[in-house]
């Protein structure tokens, strides 16, 4: 598929699980108390190497949000989506940032996430503090 | 009362007075004005066409002016008779009877009589009238200073030239030289020939000294002609004729015909996706590499079509950049984090490999003068190295991201990397200073003008921006329309004096934009994937070859059919085959 524009980052990162392509580097956390369908998910300042779906406007725990899933640009697995837009104020913090499924990539020491077990219950987001 | 009878409008009893007191008009004139004059009793006199006092349709040229300078044209293309016989017929003359004078003493050398005419000629300018008598002294004081007659030289500069007051500097430099007069003495003929050709000059300056309606410029109705000229071709929107005798005849308008846009060739030796190509600097080669880690050396032949020179193996990681030598004998190929190969271009051999233990190659370019690379390493720094593969010298630090591109300057001074993700440094090695180029968004890719004054940069957000990296670095043009999003998709510059912009695309498509306008001129379908990379040939602004993921190349040139149909006039715009 032609020479694929990946960037490498430094330090302590996350990668995609399937293909080890860089996505984020573990200072950019903001939060790790966010969760979804496949347990814990973390939300991110900056992530690289993805490219991003179509909008859509979905009902999550904390109210409705405009997101576009997020794809990693190796391998084309989902990992995760970016919120574009929050209705409420107090979501607005969200507005930009990506959140990364935990399942979907390696920690920075490789290390992988099983999850407990598949949440039947609400579904995806948090971190409503 | 009843004097209703003649209920003429008052202006056709003026136009029967006009009649009777002048003498000069004739019959024709009349005719034409009175038809003016019923079809339109708001006629105004001046500007109606039997006037003569403009020429043409718009009614700012001037008859008196256009006949001057017709006439100084005739005189300085040595049509003296004509010339002359042209001043008699209009009765306009080129000069008034004291310029003409004026001129006559200059050239005869008569100074005094000169200066007085000078005054006679009723400039406004004081000024003027300083700084032109001071030339005519000048020159004055220099063929006394030939004709060894120090003393009237003395006398001369100092009643004559001294009291005018201007140009002092001059002044002391003119007395320094009686003191040492440099020259050695001449015998009369060659002396004489000297003084006349060198008071032709003096003539010459004293017409750039003296008011334009004074005296008429050399030339100037062929420098008013080359300024139209100049207009029509920045006019022309898609000009990228090679065959640019602009005439005199017809306006000059290219037409999109000119700008490659038809699949000449489909290049198909590769067995992968092609990620990468360029032609040679004498444009006389192409050299494609694939995701498959061949490289192959394409040829032109005298017909135009392009065949396969040589297969070159070697390398275990596909080659992501090549890069020429200035003299195309040698090419460089880099390998994706791994060696980078020369290659000699008639054989096929590979003359070298440059490689640093322990750490991957990313990109390469040669130097100007041809006996030096420069490679970046995954190590974020830069080397260099000559041609035996010494390492000559090592940039530590942040220079270079894993994925950039390397350039140079034409002068061999600046290296051009991405440093970081959104910063191109233009570094000075030799004086070690360094100058940003800071966008809001990733750098993908970037190429470089032929004059090395202008960076086209590749952006994440979709967008070409072209910077100016001569002296201030700004930012100039914005080009948009092609898609990427994952790939390193390339653009170049190409087209006659680098006047469009080309890029390959993810939607398959080849995309050209004028460079001034930033307006997108054609979208060129043909491939079936994503189109990585695009050169136009330096050689031959009509052929531009792209490289793409369906694993050919293909060779863009002109629409041959519309071609010869060429050729046809219409009412002075000539389209060279009409743009839709």
């Amino acid at each position: 598929m032609g020479r694929l524009f990946v960037i490498t980052l430094e330090g302590n990162l996350y990668s995609c699980k399937y293909c080890k392509t860089h996505f984020a580097l573990s200072d950019d956390i903001i939060s790790k108390s966010f969760h979804c369908k496949y347990g814990s998910a973390y939300l991110f300042n900056k992530v690289v190497n993805v490219t991003v779906g179509d909008k859509e406007d979905r009902v999550m725990m904390t109210g409705i949000h405009t997101v576009v899933d997020v794809f990693c640009v190796g391998c084309g697995s989902l990992v995760g989506w970016k919120y574009e837009a929050a209705r409420e104020e107090s979501q607005k913090y969200k507005e930009g940032k990506v959140i990364l499924e935990r399942f979907k990539v390696l920690g920075p020491d490789g290390s992988e996430y099983i999850p407990e077990s598949f949440m039947a219950g609400p579904g995806s987001d948090s971190d409503d503090v | 009362m009843g004097g209703v009878e003649h209920e003429d409008p008052p202006l056709k009893r003026v136009k029967v007075s006009y009649e009777e007191s002048d003498s000069f008009s004739s019959n024709a004139s009349i005719r034409e004005l009175a038809r003016c004059l019923s079809n339109n009793s708001m006629a105004r006199p001046l500007e109606s066409q039997g006037d003569d006092k403009v020429v043409g349709v718009k009614g700012v040229v001037k008859k008196v002016e256009l006949v001057r300078i017709i006439a100084e044209a005739l005189y300085s293309l040595g049509y003296e008779k004509t010339g002359a016989h042209l001043e008699e017929e209009s009765g306009i003359p080129l000069h008034s009877a004291v310029v003409n004078l004026f001129v006559k003493q200059i050239i005869d050398g008569e100074w005094n009589e000169s200066l007085a005419t000078l005054h006679n000629i009723g400039l406004m300018d004081e000024n003027i009238v300083k700084l032109a008598s001071f030339v005519i002294l000048e020159h004055k004081f220099f063929e006394l200073l030939d004709g060894e007659k120090i003393m009237d030289a003395l006398k001369t500069l100092r009643t004559e030239i001294a009291p005018l007051c201007v140009h002092i500097n001059r002044l002391h430099e003119l007395s320094s030289l009686i003191v040492s007069p440099s020259q050695t003495a001449l015998d009369g003929t060659s002396a004489q020939r000297l003084r006349i050709r060198s008071r032709k000059k003096l003539l010459e300056e004293l017409k750039t000294l003296l008011p334009s309606t004074v005296m008429i410029q050399e030339k100037r109705l062929v420098l008013l002609v080359e300024q139209a000229l100049d207009l029509q071709r920045d006019a022309c929107r898609f000009h990228n004729s090679l065959v640019d005798e602009m005439s005199l005849l017809t306006d000059h308008q290219c037409g999109r015909d000119y700008i490659p846009s038809q699949t000449l060739q489909i290049l198909q030796e590769h067995s992968n996706e092609v990620w990468f190509l360029q032609f040679s600097h004498n444009g006389e080669y192409l050299a494609s590499s694939s995701s498959d880690c061949l490289v192959i050396i394409w040829e032109g032949k005298l017909d135009g079509r392009i065949s396969l020179k040589h297969r070159l193996s070697g390398h275990q990681k596909p080659v992501s950049y090549i890069s020429w030598s200035p003299d195309d004998h040698q090419l460089l190929t880099c390998g994706v984090e791994e060696a980078v190969r020369c290659w000699d271009t008639a054989s096929g051999e590979c003359l070298n490999v440059y490689e640093k233990s322990g750490l991957g190659l990313t990109s390469c370019a040669w130097a100007p003068d041809g006996r030096r690379i420069f490679c970046g390493v995954t190590d974020k720094s830069v080397c260099m190295w000559d041609l035996e593969g010494k390492d000559v010298k090592c940039w530590k630090g942040q220079k270079t991201i894993r994925i950039s591109d390397l350039g140079i300057s034409s002068d061999g001074k600046q290296l051009i990397t991405v440093c970081k993700e959104n910063i191109i440094s233009l570094f000075e090695w030799e004086s070690n200073s360094e100058k940003f180029i800071e966008e809001d968004h990733t750098i993908i890719s970037f190429a470089l003008s032929n004059d090395s004054k202008f960076l086209l940069v590749s952006l994440s957000n979709q967008e070409l921006h072209l910077w100016n990296i001569d002296g201030t670095v700004m930012l100039v043009a914005k080009y948009k329309g092609h898609k990427h999003s994952r790939l390193v998709v390339r653009s170049c510059f190409g087209g006659l004096e680098q006047a469009f912009i080309a890029s390959g695309s993810e939607d398959s498509q080849v995309y050209i934009w004028h460079r001034v306008s930033g307006e997108l001129i054609l979208t060129l379908p043909g491939h079936s994937a994503a189109v990585n990379c695009v050169s136009w040939n330096p050689a031959n602004p009509h052929m531009l070859a792209s490289a793409s993921d369906d694993r050919t190349i293909r060779l863009w040139g002109l629409d041959q059919v519309n071609m010869t149909q060429n050729g046809e006039h219409s009412n002075g715009v000539c389209y060279c085959k009409g743009a839709t």
